[in-house]
């Protein structure tokens, strides 16, 4: 599994991958933040989501995070299906990981066990992960979000436009993320020399 | 621009809630977000390489 080097002219893997993991497939709202990013309504009245914008972010998002102490980028998960897949890729990239129930003042308050000051923040869903997103947005760190074609986009400063909800495409966007990150570090030659799978992201039904 | 300035709307940024991080594509220019802006969602622009955001 290849990607250019050409960010003008190729996908970072072949666009029949992308279409069968659902990456693309949007939700039967949009939000009028997320208008530039879409790409069509099916006939079916689900929004599409432009998925040469979506691969575009991922380029944008790996050589964002690659300026980010490993340790200081927090990457956060709320609901079942982004666990595992945000967990692989904090994990793999040396990141650390809050999945499932975020608790408050994690951010704010240090007088928490899990009291931490990361620099960068990395939301699944600005919805189901919004005590995430407003104690970062407090703390004034930056914020990446996973943003489908329904999600309001306050407050995220940079939007990976996805289906954040199908297990296959977390899978796939979390997968995609930690090999561009890996890559924009140096860490991996090229993006062939990746060993993990989609698969070991996906979460288990 | 100042970097204490928001790249959107130009306001000086003072209270919490604001941002300044380096652009995400050319990690050249600084972008500055205040909190107004971030709540709305209002396009930001690297000066550096034209990125438009978020
Ligand atoms: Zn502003
Ligand atoms: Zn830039």
């Amino acid at each position: 599994m290849e990607g250019s080097e050409n960010p003008e002219e190729a996908l970072l893997i072949p666009e029949d991958q992308y279409l069968t993991s659902g990456v693309h497939i949007g939700t039967q709202q949009k939000s009028a933040d997320m208008k530039p990013f879409i790409y069509k309504i099916r006939t079916d009245g689900l929004y599409v989501l432009d998925i040469q914008k979506t691969d575009d972010r991922i380029r944008g998002a790996g050589k964002f995070l690659a300026r980010y102490e490993p340790e200081q980028i927090l990457v956060v998960a709320a609901r079942q299906y982004g666990q595992k897949p945000a967990k692989v890729f904090a994990r793999t990239i040396g990141a650390k990981i809050f999945a499932g129930r975020f608790v408050p003042g994690t951010l704010t308050n240090p007088d928490l066990p899990m009291f931490t000051e990361p620099d960068i923040i990395v939301v699944t869903d600005p919805a189901a992960d919004q005590q995430a997103l407003k104690e970062a947005l407090n703390v004034g760190i930056p914020i990446i979000g996973l943003c489908d074609a329904n999600n309001e986009t306050k407050f995220v400063d940079f939007i990976i436009p996805t289906n954040n909800k199908g297990r296959r495409a977390l899978a796939m966007i979390y997968w995609l993320l930690t090999r561009q990150v890996l890559k924009e570090r140096g860490t991996l030659k090229d993006l062939s020399g990746f060993e993990l799978a989609v698969e070991d992201f996906e979460a288990t039904l | 621009m100042p970097d204490n300035r928001c790249s959107s709307c130009g306001v000086v940024m003072q209270r919490k809630g604001t941002a300044i991080f380096k652009c995400p594509a050319c990690g050249e220019g600084t972008i500055g977000r205040c909190t107004q802006c971030r709540d709305q969602s209002v396009p930001y622009k690297c000066e550096a390489c034209g990125f438009e955001g978020p």
